[in-house]
């Protein structure tokens, strides 16, 4: 469009556009009309398990082809949709339209409950082009309302010769629905003609746990992220930060799309050289013994429906304080870096770190873990030592003398949790040990986590936290790549893993994807959704949570251990020594001793060990679960 | 029509008003900050400067790895009480201007001509120059000046931004590094936040 404007100039670049606006209108009146002549000659209704995802044109993408053999496993003798659920969660599969010329279509998917407590939740699927295999995979999912009436090729999914469109279908069943059969139907129409897939759901009696086992946590920096997705109405009162309520809105609505998903969603509120958002911490007054929280009202605005759960009230899974919350703690903040190592910083430390705890604790916060977390890293030239990674030893003085601060902030019998986390990666075995007491969430390099096969026990044993942590896979990975990272925290025996940054998709996930390695949801601006929309990655890892939680439900009837051994053997056919490194010789070595090549050299055994996930692994692990549902009725 | 008219009228003495404002904020900032920068050359002592970042960070900085591209930021450190020490007075120095202001220290890397790095940042994280992540830079031009005269040197390149380069001279009264008293007309609150 600029080239056009440079070359005709202004004023005849907009005759132009005047006129193709109008052959636009013209065409738009009849391009209905001639395809919908067009009928649904030999049209068809696919439905596709979970993990292999189509692509536009009828067959499946080359990442999923390990599980093309099981591609009609949904249906039974009777060509049925034979689908089964446990309570309290989601079953899911695809719906695959396909026509060999360009049609209009409607699709209807329906489950008949008669408690009408049985939800079906249909999604269009987008077929992204990635830009480095110049190929189309599906990820993000438009909701969709049945009965669902478009053309093929989609229009606005702009795909020459588009062939196939995807649907995906979540059914949630709540954790009162009764157990049995139900039956339902999928109905493709247009042209006068239809075809039909009846559809067969089974509810197990067992109930998905509402807890998970593993806390998956989707991680975030500041809010410009979100906001730049959603264009600039949602930044107002220029020159005061993000103080709408449509921001707040929207804020909580990235928490709640990962709460619904059986996730959590962190936001750092600070930059590496301590500068804070102002959405992230009360304001701040005086200087010294006078410094003080002057104004709560932005924070509260932010985070008190969070804390109280009351952001979650819509939600399926009900209302419920968001578990983890990262403060704007760090060196310059609330205490002046000016001071450090002085009485002025103890005391402004100190005092404010003293009025939030009272504060958090007047509200009734008192079911969220409040994370003293430093993020900087000396590279980045805002302070001296690493906060975040620490390689040097000596750097770890700093994190003790704030140990000393919280305890001194911070009433022993206070009923609001403030925990301490470090992120630990090269030193974190001598780390475990040193500041045994001052840490208690330990979120670790899985890497070198993967050495010390005994840390994540020790360390619960002692109360501590542990997750550890890596990035979603892209979406050229096969379909259950992104269940690799649930099942290796459960297999380990940690608490949870923490993807570095999911709200990311790019400049244009559309059209020109990058991947997705920093993106699990996607704006739904483009749909005219003022909210987040999820992708296939995030509904396959929600429900290997769910079977996870389920499986270890279990344990009351066989074994932790032998629930584990079976769990990896289904998955990629491994053992469970397949999923650690022996302790390498480096690892006793100073820390600032070690190279990156080293570290990568020491994980040889399990990058051979472990097969890559093929696109059925979680599917095999979710059928050993249905077997142990069997086993216990 | 005539609404219209008054309309843009309007608009466009608003907009030539809130220019003459900027003009002038601007022209205060830059006095501001050039007296902060001309204090700073005073009393950040370039000694000091130098200890900040250690040898084993400088024998890495340019060092690759094809297997490790990671390898110069994870090697990295700096000596904590030099840099502690020069921080401290930068941010006095920030102080001193009436707006929210940043002092940044910027050193050459010896045996690297033509290359730049920063040492210290500040609070409002605002550099004019910085590219975020760079351990080092190529040698700005105005930077080249400071370095090579002594002078002070005033930085309005990108719209909005002011920074103020000065010298920072060590025992020998050689030129050893400089600071950037850097602010912006209009401060972003969220930038670098993510």
């Amino acid at each position: 469009m600029t080239a056009l404007r440079e070359v005709f100039g202004e004023a005849k670049y907009r005759v132009r556009q005047n006129m193709l606006m109008r052959r636009l209108r013209f065409g738009i009146l009849f391009f209905p009309l001639f395809i919908v002549t067009q009928g649904l000659q030999g049209a068809a209704l696919e439905a596709l398990p979970e993990f292999l995802r189509p692509d536009p044109f009828g067959g499946i993408v080359a990442a999923d082809q390990s599980g093309i053999a099981l591609r009609s496993v949904l249906y039974n003798a009777h060509r049925q949709v034979g689908l089964t659920g446990w309570r309290g969660g989601y079953a899911s599969f695809q719906l695959v339209v396909k026509a060999p010329g360009p049609s209009r279509y409607t699709l209807v998917v329906t489950i008949a409950d008669p408690t009408h407590k049985v939800k079906t939740d249909l999604f269009r699927e987008w077929f992204h082009f990635v830009e480095a295999d110049k190929q189309y995979y599906p990820d993000a999912l438009i909701p969709a309302v049945s009965p669902y009436s478009s053309s093929l090729p989609e229009p606005d999914n702009r795909i020459p010769q588009q062939t196939a469109q995807a649907f995906w279908v979540d059914i949630f069943i709540p954790a009162d629905a009764t157990p049995g059969v139900l039956t339902g139907k999928a109905e493709l129409a247009g042209g006068g003609k239809s075809v039909t897939l009846p559809l067969r759901l089974a509810v197990l009696s067992p109930q998905i746990p509402a807890d998970d086992v593993v806390t998956i946590d989707h991680n975030s920096y500041g809010s410009s992220w979100l906001a730049e997705q959603f264009g600039n109405s949602m930044v107002c009162e220029p020159g005061h930060g993000f103080k709408c309520d449509e921001m707040f809105a929207l804020i909580h609505a990235y928490h709640r799309i990962f709460y619904e998903h059986r996730g959590i969603f962190h936001q750092l509120g600070y930059g590496h050289a301590g500068k804070v958002a102002p959405e992230f911490a009360p304001v701040l007054e005086g200087s010294g013994r006078t410094k003080h929280i002057a104004d709560w009202s932005l924070y509260d605005r932010h985070y008190g429906p969070l804390f109280d759960g009351s952001a979650f009230a819509s939600s399926r899974r009900g209302p419920r304080s968001i578990p983890f919350v990262y403060l704007p703690i760090n060196p310059e903040w609330p205490a002046s870096y000016e001071f450090w190592g002085e009485p002025g910083y103890e005391a402004e430390f100190v005092n404010v770190v003293s009025e939030m705890e009272r504060h958090f604790r007047e509200k009734g916060w008192t079911h969220t873990n409040f994370e003293v977390f430093f993020n900087h890293k000396k590279r980045y030239q805002g302070f001296p030592w690493d906060g975040d990674e620490v390689r040097f030893p000596k750097d770890l003085d700093y994190f003790i003398e704030y140990g000393r601060l919280l305890k001194k902030a911070l009433p022993p019998d206070s009923p609001v949790h403030f925990v301490f986390r470090a992120d630990v990666s090269w030193d974190m075995e001598q780390q475990f040990k040193i500041l045994e007491g001052i840490v208690n969430l330990w979120c670790c390099s899985g890497g070198i986590l993967s050495f010390y096969r005994d840390a994540p026990k020790t360390l619960r044993e002692r109360g501590d936290i542990v997750w550890y942590y890596g990035g979603p896979p892209s979406v050229t990975e096969t379909s259950s790549t992104i269940t690799e990272f649930p099942l290796r925290a459960w297999l380990w025996g940690v608490n949870g893993f923490v993807h570095w940054l999911t709200v990311s998709p790019g400049e244009d996930p559309w059209f020109h994807f990058d991947g997705g390695g920093t993106a699990l949801v996607y704006s739904g601006k483009r749909f005219g959704i003022s909210e987040p929309i999820p992708g296939i990655r995030l509904k396959i890892q929600r429900n290997c949570l769910q079977d996870l939680a389920l499986i270890d439900s279990f344990k009351a009837r066989k074994p932790l251990d032998s629930l584990k051994r079976e769990v990896a053997r289904n998955y990629n056919n491994s053992t469970l020594d397949d999923w650690w490194n022996p302790r390498p010789a480096l690892a006793d070595l100073p820390s600032d001793q070690w190279l990156g090549s080293a570290i990568d050299d020491a994980m040889q055994h399990t990058q051979r060990a472990l097969k890559h996930p093929e696109a059925p692994a979680w599917y095999h692990v979710h059928q050993y679960a249905l077997s142990l549902a069997v086993e216990a009725k | 029509m005539k609404f219209v008219y008054l309309f843009f009228l309007c608009f466009a003495l608003a907009a030539a008003g809130n220019a003459q404002v900027n003009a002038e904020a601007s022209a205060g900032m830059q006095n501001e900050l050039d007296a902060v920068a001309r204090v700073g050359s005073v009393m950040v002592d370039g000694d000091l400067c130098r200890r900040i970042v250690t040898p084993r960070a400088k024998h890495y900085m340019f060092a690759t790895d094809p297997r490790d591209p990671w390898l110069a930021g994870d090697n990295y450190d700096v000596d904590d009480a030099s840099f502690n020490a020069v921080k401290k007075t930068l941010i006095r120095l920030s102080h001193l201007a009436s707006f929210p202001a940043d002092v940044n220290l910027w050193m050459p890397i010896e045996g690297h001509p033509g290359k730049i790095q920063i040492v210290v940042r500040n609070k409002n994280e605002m550099s004019q120059f910085w590219t975020w992540g760079a351990l080092y830079q190529d040698m700005f031009p105005p930077m080249e000046t400071v370095l090579k005269t002594g002078q002070r040197v005033t930085v309005t390149n990108k719209p909005g931004w002011i920074s103020v380069l000065a010298p920072v001279y060590n025992s020998l009264g050689d030129v050893v590094g400089l600071i950037e008293a850097v602010s912006r007309v209009k401060t972003d609150a969220h930038e670098n936040v993510k």
